[in-house]
């Protein structure tokens, strides 16, 4: 049967390649349904006469028009772009609009994901169809996620061959961000262009190098959705190895990237430098309505990272619209840390907390609960000393001291020692047999617990000060140099400390 | 050939997802929010148009926050138990 509409889509793609026109050969390979009248009839033309299973035949057909891509660049053919339009044209056969195949549509895209992959990897002819495809992986990346959500929609899984033998099975979200990961690394090790660094005379990335970040930035969105972040560490190897300056890209991909960098750092417990690359997204981020949602992404974990360097909102900052409901999140940590009101804190960051299901879901809870307690203790130290400290007299040589008992009561009252403990808890049956197993924890700190914690604090250099355990006191250090002020002395402010020290030097992953 | 025949209409979807929003969620919305970062509308901006730009004369961040006041009710019901200590 003829094939006239097809024959006269691949030669104009075929005039593509030859005038190197990247903008019409990405603007023909659409990949949305519902398609134009002329693809309609394409594909009325393929199930006529290249019907699925027939793809020899489709081959020999775009090898025939595509005579291009059989010549190459420079003695290397293109082969690979034949082999990629006989998938894309299976693809727009094959594909149905209809959400029940959904899957289906899935395992296509994916397909042609890795046809396109291996055309991006010609080192002269790549570039044409760089923007095909990061346009691909972003629907690769969309149906990733959403099979994720909704597994309804996979349908019944195959059983028999493919399955890999032994060891975790890579999930779908993996494959999916594994095969745009592949399109990731040929555009970062692309070495065409005059200069080491990427960027072309006018600081603009050079060749499949201009597609870097926005693919990395696909596989960094199926790996933060479906949960297998520790994945994502060798793309910010890889781009801190070989990618040009993130400041030469547009402000949409930088923004994204250090969004997910900075929640990368946050989950591994780099808070400074987390802080640091999020105030730079979330100052970069566009000022208008249209950018709310991603404003607000970017600030919950902002205003996470810098709580637990010690920097709060302010109000200001609180009544942003895009901090809609956050104050009623944030304000009674901040709270309880400045007063030093560990059982406030405790109930506020409690898995039962009203609040729980909401810092749960956005994987902030356990960093906050960690860290705020120990600025909690700082701030409540600072307080038994405000109201119990002695201080030397003045022209004296003495330090200025807290007695340890009333230190170990405000403890006491602040709750038990370990916020995680349960005294109702069923003692665990690993350890039946031994002494231990009938014990009750030790719900009450005492003193050992409080000189832990005074020691901690000092460690961290939140207290400036020591433990005279003969006298049973907490020196506190340096007075003179702050006046007699021994409060200043001996509890320098957490920002001064934390912050500044965490926000220092360069960023793994952030390439400036 | 001309190159008008085949038209490569944009297709009338919105690219900018929902196909990952399929018609039938089955799960409940029990957070008011998706922490999934959305794609901006708009690629690239002005200096201009930053919230750096917008906000650079706000006052965004507390870091002298230690509290010296001693009669809140949490300094209260503290001083009562440290009074317990010294019997």
């Amino acid at each position: 049967m003829a094939t006239p509409m097809l024959g006269q889509f691949l030669t104009q793609i075929n005039g593509f390649i030859k005038a190197r026109n990247e903008t019409s050969l990405t603007d023909y390979l659409v990949l949305e349904p519902p398609f134009a009248q002329a693809y309609t009839q394409i594909i009325s033309e393929l199930r006529a006469t290249y019907p699925a299973g027939n793809d020899t035949a489709l081959e020999a057909k775009c090898a025939q028009l595509l005579p291009e891509a059989e010549k190459g660049d420079q003695g290397a053919t293109w082969t690979a772009f034949i082999r990629y339009m006989v998938t894309y044209l299976g693809y727009l056969r094959d594909v149905s609009a209809d959400q029940g195949q959904y899957r289906r549509t899935y395992e296509l895209l994916s397909e042609v994901q890795g046809k396109v992959n291996s055309a991006l990897s010609h080192s002269t002819l790549g570039y044409l169809i760089l923007r095909t495809a990061i346009s691909n992986a972003r629907l690769v990346c969309r149906l990733a996620i959403g099979l994720d959500r909704h597994p309804e929609l996979l349908g019944p899984l195959k059983t028999g061959g493919g399955g890999e033998e032994g060891g975790a099975r890579e999930t779908l979200p993996e494959k999916a961000a594994n095969t745009i990961r592949v399109a990731f690394t040929t555009a970062l090790n692309d070495r065409s262009g005059s200069q080491a660094n990427g960027l072309d005379s006018n600081g603009q990335p050079e060749g499949r190098r201009k597609g870097v970040y926005a693919l990395a930035n696909l596989c960094l969105k199926i790996l933060f959705q479906c949960k297998k972040t520790r994945n994502a560490s060798q793309i910010f190897q890889n781009i801190t190895s070989n990618a040009p300056p993130l400041d030469a890209y547009p402000k949409a991909q930088q923004v994204t990237y250090l969004y997910y960098l900075g929640r990368f750092l946050w989950q591994n417990g780099h808070f400074g430098a987390s802080a640091k690359v999020l105030g730079r997204a979330w100052e970069m981020c566009h000022a208008g309505s249209g950018t709310l949602k991603q404003r607000r992404s970017v600030l919950i974990y902002l205003i996470a990272s810098n709580l637990l360097l010690g920097r709060f909102p302010s109000t200001a900052l609180l009544s942003l619209p895009e901090a809609h409901g956050l104050t009623e999140k944030f304000m009674p940590i901040c709270l309880a840390i400045r007063s030093g009101n560990l059982a406030a804190l405790r109930n506020h960051l409690d898995f039962n907390s009203e609040h729980a299901a909401w810092f749960l879901h956005f994987r902030l809870l356990l960093q906050l609960r960690n860290r705020c307690e120990v600025l909690t203790w700082r701030s409540l130290v600072r307080k038994v000393f405000l109201l119990k400290g002695t201080l030397p007299e003045a022209g004296s040589n003495k330090a200025a001291f807290l007695d340890l008992p009333p230190l170990v009561a405000a403890f006491r009252a602040g709750g038990s020692q370990n916020p995680g403990l349960n005294p109702e808890d069923e003692p665990d049956p690993d350890l039946e047999g031994t002494p231990d197993f009938n014990s009750k924890p030790e719900t009450g700190i005492d003193e050992y617990g409080v000189i832990s914690i005074l020691s901690s604090l000092v460690d961290q250099g939140l207290l400036r000060g020591f433990v005279a355990h003969k006298q049973q006191k907490l020196a506190i250090l340096g007075s003179k140099n702050f006046g007699g002020n021994a409060v200043a002395a001996g509890f320098p402010a957490v920002w001064g400390v934390i912050g500044k020290k965490g926000g220092e030097g360069g960023v793994v992953g952030w390439k400036t | 050939m001309s190159g008008s025949t085949v038209n490569p209409t944009k297709p009338a979807t919105n690219d900018s997802k929902d196909t990952s929003q399929p018609a039938q969620p089955q799960k409940p919305a029990q957070l008011e929010e998706d922490d999934e970062f959305e794609d901006f509308p708009v690629e690239d901006w002005a200096k201009e148009e930053e919230v750096g730009a917008q906000a650079a004369s706000t006052h965004l961040w507390e870091e002298s926050w230690d509290d010296d006041d001693t009669s809140d009710d949490f300094s209260v019901q503290l001083k009562a138990e440290l009074e317990k200590v010294k019997k």
